[in-house]
């Protein structure tokens, strides 16, 4: 259609001239003559046209359309740069999206609930024991706060819990929460199916709402699944409800009982509380009511908040608490790599810019207006960007997939909502056609001012001083961003190696494990449980290919186990937030998980419940308690004010072990499960087996499995897992982040490569005529590398000390994340900036050796 | 046509080339070079337009619904693109004349005061 415009404008022109000359001819000049006299007086049929075009409407997409096609044309015309440049962006803006998407579905996103912002934890909150969740408030301050609380529009108690669902198909083990009658008015979402619960429904109820998943797996779907039951523990429970997909509140739970809170005055228990805001007011109002409220809660000394504050937190900050540091870190690597590609393509453009001053300037002398030669590159540019963007969207998808199967499973919450969506999509166009029209622009200004004079003149041999130095500082600016992300890199993998040699007081070489959760209606007291655990043991120990069994309530590398306090004989009480991870072993447990005894001895079959009672400590407790004293014979109580047989005594000191993922070894009391009467750790329990040499372990999980069949066929097995795999579980966070991080550092320093070699090849072609007028006046090959790699080495440094003051200023970020490393260890940036510079030279010996070899012959006849 | 050269050279502003070109499509249907010509005569040789400004307004004018331009075939049998003046351009002529007078004939009587006229 505009061509068709623009033929016929051309033909109107044509008769007008036409009829000019006829005119003049017709007043009896020679044709010759008129034709040519009509011609001076049109002007220039070409400027004629297209300052007339310029009147039409929609004009801007017809020529946004020629742009475009021009640009296309003369991209296609410098491939080399064109797949440069949509490489650089593609890459960096799919691992830009990738991880966007997977913060935006992490962080950004609200929870899957109606104004999850709302949605506050109230809880006390221990001085400075790490605890994640939040504890929650016993009974004892729960009932008057819900009845006279006035924040929350809604306020609702529950608690995690644990249940094996056994009926059709095999007995599983389940997550679910004891919730009560509020929880899911409060949290806004309602059963698809049958009712939630209310007041009325009591722990006795034996009533039961299930999820989504739950129902379509095990009830088929099936409407008529309410009012059928599930058998949990053994207690068959009528179905009442089935929950929308996606909803599993609180930890990934596939079943809720109800919970009914009354006080126990003996003994308080702990709960989750959650509360639904009301609008207009402050989490601060709400934060003094909390407060207040608990104030005039009665003390009472023993309880364990007493040294405890309560506080409101908001629920979203405490569901995607543990990985958002980590996410911040990756989105800010992932913008340093953005930025890198960013200057590479800035670069690329201005190196491309430099070299057509030429077809710049005989356009403007042609007539094309400044406007319009600026549009037209901005229009190359955002080209190159939109390419960009595109490949990068594809590559996200993928980036999206591979981020998910290398993230450890389990430990990226909500891992089923990650997918690329329209608000990534968008941030992602936005910032590739950002980078092409921004860094388009400074090239596109300069081309338009210049007087096509000087340009032509130059013959495009000119050295521009600014150019120059842009286009060093860009250099220079890249060195520095992929000095800093190598510089977290190498702390990040320092950290990592140090984990893993880090001595962790236990041997996992060889020990296989097997925990159980015993359904508590079976074994309900301390004497059948104890029972079961004896049975298992000398069962286990039977298996051939084993050297040791033993049992352990908590074993090394899980995040759950229970900390206390304890009294010492002789002494005032632990100093205030003393606590130790408290775990019953059975005898033979230290041996086989390898924890050295240092002084005294092992429990024996004899410690049991006729025995008195008897504890090991570790180090550092013999260390801390009894300083320059032997622990061994001591006594220490668990109790207030302890009764002469409530006395336990010290018979062992063992090696600290590093009981959790953080690696660091542990203060630990152990008792003997045998003497134990500690009902609700005694159901949860590992059994522990060290195997004869090398590749047991596999072989042996099966025989465990039939010997825990052969003592209860009714009991699944939690979990088989060896100590070298557990030890790999607990760091496949650091695992995870370590290798993204490298990815991202060598994709920058790769880019930072490219930019330094694209600039310096570009400073030698402009320069071969000086370098040949060099060499033909003496100078040998070895000064020209010289030269080059001087410039090289000038823009490195500069960047490399550029980056150091970033990395020393930005890897405070993350001391969270290192062990055993310092966020600004000397060693790794000072090895770091080596490499950059090698690297860097690298880059520049390549144009380098081109300029050595520059012919004379070649170089200085051009033009 | 050299020697008329100081006198015919007359810069128009945009929106009076804009008027006059309507002002000459009263006369009846033109294309291109007959407008040009025909300023050229009404003004006694004095306005020469330029037709690096002449296509440009055509076309501006045509956009806005002034002017419509059809082909057709001239005398000698090219195809030509001729202007016709449309009702619009017939309403926006006589405004922009009124305003055109005022304001000629306030500019007359900044240059001409009466006192100086009388003289």
């Amino acid at each position: 259609m505009s061509a068709r415009d623009d033929d016929e404008l051309a033909e109107e022109l044509r008769a007008h001239l036409r009829m000019a000359a006829d005119e003049r001819i017709a007043r009896g000049e020679a044709p010759a003559e008129a034709e040519l006299a009509a011609r001076r007086e049109f002007g220039n049929p070409t400027h004629v046209a297209e300052v007339t075009r310029d009147q039409r409407g929609g004009m801007w997409l017809e020529r946004l359309l020629q742009d475009v096609r021009y640009g296309v044309r003369s991209l296609r015309r410098t491939p080399a740069f064109t797949v440069a440049a949509v490489l650089t962006l593609g890459l960096a803006i799919g691992a830009n999206s990738s991880v966007f998407s997977v913060v935006n579905s992490v962080l950004l996103r609200p929870l899957p609930f109606p104004a999850p912002d709302q949605l506050y934890l109230a809880s006390y909150l221990p001085p400075d024991l790490p605890f994640s969740p939040p504890p929650g408030l016993t009974d004892r301050h729960w009932l008057p706060y819900r009845d006279r609380q006035h924040s929350f529009a809604h306020v609702t108690a529950y608690n995690r819990r644990a249940g094996t669902l056994s009926g059709a198909g095999d007995a599983v083990r389940l997550t679910g929460g004891r919730v009560d009658g509020q929880f899911f008015t409060t949290i806004g979402v309602q059963p698809r199916l049958g009712r939630a619960f209310t007041r009325d429904d009591r722990d006795q109820s034996r009533v039961v709402i299930i999820s989504d998943r739950l129902w379509r797996e095990r009830f088929g779907a099936d409407p008529r699944a309410i009012g059928a039951f599930a058998t949990i523990d053994a207690v068959p429970l009528t179905i009442v409800g089935v929950m929308p997909p996606g909803f599993s509140f609180p930890a990934s739970s596939d079943f809720w009982t109800p919970l009914d809170v009354q006080l126990d005055a003996h003994n308080s228990f702990i709960m989750s509380v959650l509360g639904r805001m009301r609008p207009g007011i402050a989490p601060e109002q709400a934060r003094r009511e909390l407060q207040s409220l608990m104030a005039q809660v009665p003390r009472d000394d023993r309880d364990p908040e007493a040294a405890m504050r309560a506080d409101i937190l908001p629920l979203k900050r405490v569901v995607t608490g543990d990985v958002s540091t980590s996410l911040l870190i990756f989105s800010g690597a992932v913008a340093f790599v953005l930025l890198i590609a960013c200057v590479n393509v800035a670069n690329l453009l201005l190196i491309r810019a430099a070299s057509r001053r030429r077809e710049m300037a005989v356009r403007v002398a042609l007539g094309a207006s400044r406007g319009r030669i600026t549009r037209q590159l901005l229009t190359e540019s955002a080209l190159v960007g939109t390419a960009g963007g595109a490949l990068g969207i594809l590559l996200a998808f993928s980036g999206v997939r591979a981020l998910l199967a290398i993230a450890p499973k389990g430990r990226i919450p909500r891992v089923d909502e990650v997918h690329v969506d329209g608000r990534v999509l968008a941030v992602t166009i936005a910032v590739s056609l950002l980078c092409g029209v921004a860094f388009g622009l400074v090239p596109a200004l300069q081309s338009a001012r210049r007087r096509p004079q000087e340009a032509m003149a130059g013959g495009g041999r000119s050295v521009s001083g600014s150019h120059g130095r842009l286009r060093g500082s860009l250099v220079a600016a890249e060195v520095a961003l992929a000095l800093v992300l190598l510089t977290g890199a190498g702390l990040m993998i320092k950290s990592f190696l140090r984990t893993r040699e880090a001595e962790k007081g236990y041997d996992p070489r060889h020990v296989m494990t097997m925990t159980v959760d015993l359904p508590t209606q079976r074994y309900a007291d301390a004497r059948a449980q104890r029972a079961f655990h004896s049975r298992m043991l000398s069962e286990l120990a039977r298996l051939p290919g084993v050297r040791s069994v033993g049992s352990v309530t908590f074993k090394p590398m899980t995040d759950v186990g229970m900390m206390g306090d304890f009294v010492v004989e002789g002494t005032s009480p632990t100093p205030h937030g003393y606590g130790l991870d408290k775990i019953l072993v059975s005898p033979g447990y230290f041996a086989t998980m390898g924890v050295r005894l240092l002084r005294g001895r092992d429990f024996s079959e004899a410690d049991n419940a006729s025995a008195s009672d008897v504890v090991i400590v570790s180090e550092s407790v013999a260390r801390r308690v009894w300083p320059g004293a032997d622990a061994v014979g001591k006594r220490v109580a668990m109790v207030d004010d302890p009764k002469p047989d409530q006395w336990m005594t010290v018979v062992g000191v063992v090696a600290d072990v590093a009981q959790d993922r953080s690696m660091d070894r542990h203060s630990a009391m152990y008792f003997p499960y045998a003497q134990s009467d500690w009902t609700f750790i005694l159901g949860h329990m590992t059994y522990v087996v060290r195997m004869e040499g090398d590749g047991g372990e596999a072989s042996i999980a099966p025989a465990m499995r039939s010997v825990l069949r052969s003592v209860d066929v009714t009991v699944p097995a939690q979990r088989l897992q060896s100590m070298d795999d557990a030890l790999l579980d607990a760091v496949a966070d650091p695992l995870f982040q370590t290798r993204l991080l490298a990815a991202f550092s060598l994709i920058a320093m790769v880019l930072a490569a490219i930019g330094t070699y694209g600039v310096l090849a570009y400073d030698v072609a402009e320069r071969s005529r000086e370098i040949a007028l060099r060499m033909a006046l003496g100078a040998r090959p070895a000064d020209v590398i010289g030269m080059v790699l001087r410039r090289t080495t000038v823009l490195a440094v500069s960047g490399a000390v550029m980056g150091i003051a970033a990395a020393l200023a930005l890897t405070r970020v993350l001391e969270k994340s290192l062990y055993a490393v310092t966020p600004h260890d000397p060693a790794t940036i000072l090895l770091v900036a080596a490499v950059i510079l090698g690297v860097a030279l690298l880059a520049g010996f390549v144009p380098a050796r081109r300029a050595s070899r520059v012919s004379v012959l070649t170089a200085l006849p051009s033009d | 046509m050299a020697s008329k050269r100081g006198l015919s050279r007359i810069e128009l502003l945009q929106g009076t080339l804009d008027m006059i070109i309507l002002q000459t499509l009263r006369w009846g249907p033109r294309h291109g070079y007959g407008i040009a010509q025909m300023i050229r005569a009404n003004s006694r040789e004095t306005l020469q337009v330029e037709t690096g400004s002449l296509y440009p307004a055509l076309h501006r004018l045509a956009k806005q619904g002034w002017i419509s331009a059809d082909w057709d075939v001239s005398d000698n049998g090219q195809r030509v693109r001729v202007y016709t003046l449309t009702a619009a351009g017939r309403k926006q002529l006589a405004s922009e004349r009124s305003r055109w007078e005022q304001m000629a004939h306030a500019i007359g009587a900044i240059l001409n005061p009466p006192a100086e006229r009388e003289t």
